[in-house]
């Protein structure tokens, strides 16, 4: 009873915390797109934005929840549980076993779309820093597929449209999307449904290209041919929606794309900041401080919370 | 609005046709009514049987609800106007779709529609490129010529 009871407790507490932090995301999002950063920085912030909720719920509750619950929580009592907290526990469940089945059903679909996309596939020796397989079926025109082992996928009518450089450097924008694992985190906005972040999820998508394009473009002409294979590629429109776990070359907004690689020599004098993963080193070092020095106050203050959340 | 349009499939008892339409758009501006009350403001000048018919077909077609009201019946239309707009488009949309031997051939209809839409700006934006391209292909022979 006493594990039940902590089992529903952490759940009550996670769920709450989730719902807020992500609607709090879901309207505070937008004040990151005055950032003036490189599109790499944006697309990583906007990233860990729709995650953070998850995360730090996740963290939240077996950081201090359940140790507070295990450390405070009278086992001799035998208390009941309200009817509130066992609701919010059962939705807790359903989130978990509704972003599992998401990304199942996802996963599915994709592996099953891309092996049609595959009959009859052989590999292409484009240069790519990654396997290329040409597709004979109605496969869309450039595309990454898969999470573990991750593939670029192009079909016959690409190769006989797009110029060597062309299809060269539209390669190396899949390829930038493949080192930047975009496919798992596509999967993982699966995994954490909330309403009102397809927004976010949109403007992440946007950033993700735009830092593609970017990755794959290091001169000017690189940046014409891009533009050009975009141009070309664009009037090649698949006939079926693409599946989750893939990033097809013609996303976003076109005419922004294009724009924004014929003007790449203004673009490059612009440098507008980098957002490195270890500028977050040093606040993340004091917030672990604070909560190592802090910890048992804290453990006593998420038991009077969860203690009145049940109640 | 005169003209007869398919709401629910190809069903001829699903085709609206200009009196219903009148009294559909009626009945919006009303809210609810019965028989009587739509005739109440003289602006349809038909027999009280003609609009009891038309509104009992109405019904029957499920795009009104009615509740009796003594001996007659108050009816209340079950969707507004945006609604079954929506729900035309999407019908029509799943009949296109629902028409040919192969599923993807009529939805490649509509992209093609769609493609046709953009290939203006599409256009325009391979032109962009291609000046970009003789730009830089005169700046590089500007270039080996003054060296």
């Amino acid at each position: 009873m006493f594990a039940l009871r902590g089992i529903a407790v952490s759940l009550t507490f996670f769920v709450v915390f989730y719902c807020l932090l992500s609607a709090l995301v879901a309207v505070a999002w937008r004040s990151l797109k005055w950032l003036h950063a490189t599109e790499q920085s944006l697309a990583g912030l906007l990233f860990a934005s729709r995650v953070l909720p998850l995360a730090a719920s996740v963290v939240i509750t077996f950081a201090f929840v359940v140790p507070s619950f295990q450390l405070l929580e009278p086992r001799s009592i035998d208390e009941g549980m309200g009817a509130m907290p066992l609701a919010l526990g059962v939705c807790a469940l359903l989130l978990i076993a509704g972003g599992c089945f998401r990304v199942i059903a996802a996963q599915t679909k994709t592996s099953r779309v891309v092996a049609r996309w595959l009959e009859g596939a052989h590999s292409l020796n484009a240069g790519a820093q990654t396997v290329t397989f040409c597709s004979r079926r109605e496969a869309p025109p450039l595309t990454l597929v898969g999470v573990r082992k991750p593939r670029v996928l192009v079909s016959e009518s690409t190769v006989v449209l797009l110029s060597h450089e062309e299809l060269h450097i539209a390669l190396k924008h899949e390829v930038a999307h493949m080192q930047s694992r975009d496919n798992l985190k596509k999967l993982i906005f699966r995994f954490c449904p909330f309403p009102g972040m397809a927004k976010l999820e949109s403007a992440w998508s946007q950033a993700a290209e735009l830092a593609a394009d970017d990755a794959a473009v290091s001169n000017l002409d690189d940046a014409v041919d891009l533009a050009a294979a975009l141009v070309k590629l664009s009037r090649l429109v698949p006939v079926e929606a693409a599946p989750v776990c893939t990033v097809g070359f013609v996303t976003g907004s076109i005419s922004t794309r294009v724009a924004r690689l014929l003007a790449w020599n203004e673009a490059g004098k612009a440098q507008p900041m980098r957002i490195r993963l270890w500028y977050a080193v040093p606040p993340a070092l004091v917030a672990l401080s604070f909560v190592f020095a802090t910890y048992g106050p804290a453990l006593a203050l998420t038991h009077e919370v969860t203690e009145w959340l049940v109640r | 609005m005169t003209k007869s349009f398919s709401i629910f499939g190809s069903d001829s008892r699903a085709q609206l046709g200009p009196f219903e339409q009148q009294v559909l758009q009626k009945l919006w501006s009303h809210g609810s009514a019965t028989v009587r009350e739509l005739l109440a403001d003289g602006k349809i000048h038909q027999a009280y049987t003609t609009v009891m018919t038309t509104m009992d077909r109405l019904y029957k077609k499920g795009l009104l609800d009615r509740v009796a009201e003594g001996r007659a019946f108050r009816y209340t239309p079950r969707h507004s106007p945006e609604e079954l707009q929506r729900v035309a488009a999407l019908e029509g949309i799943r009949q296109l779709l629902g028409s040919g031997d192969a599923s993807s051939l009529p939805l490649s209809y509509l992209v093609e529609a769609l493609s046709t839409h953009d290939a203006q700006l599409l256009d325009e934006l391979q032109l962009l490129v291609e000046r970009k391209r003789r730009e830089i292909q005169s700046r590089e022979t500007k270039s080996r010529e003054q060296s």
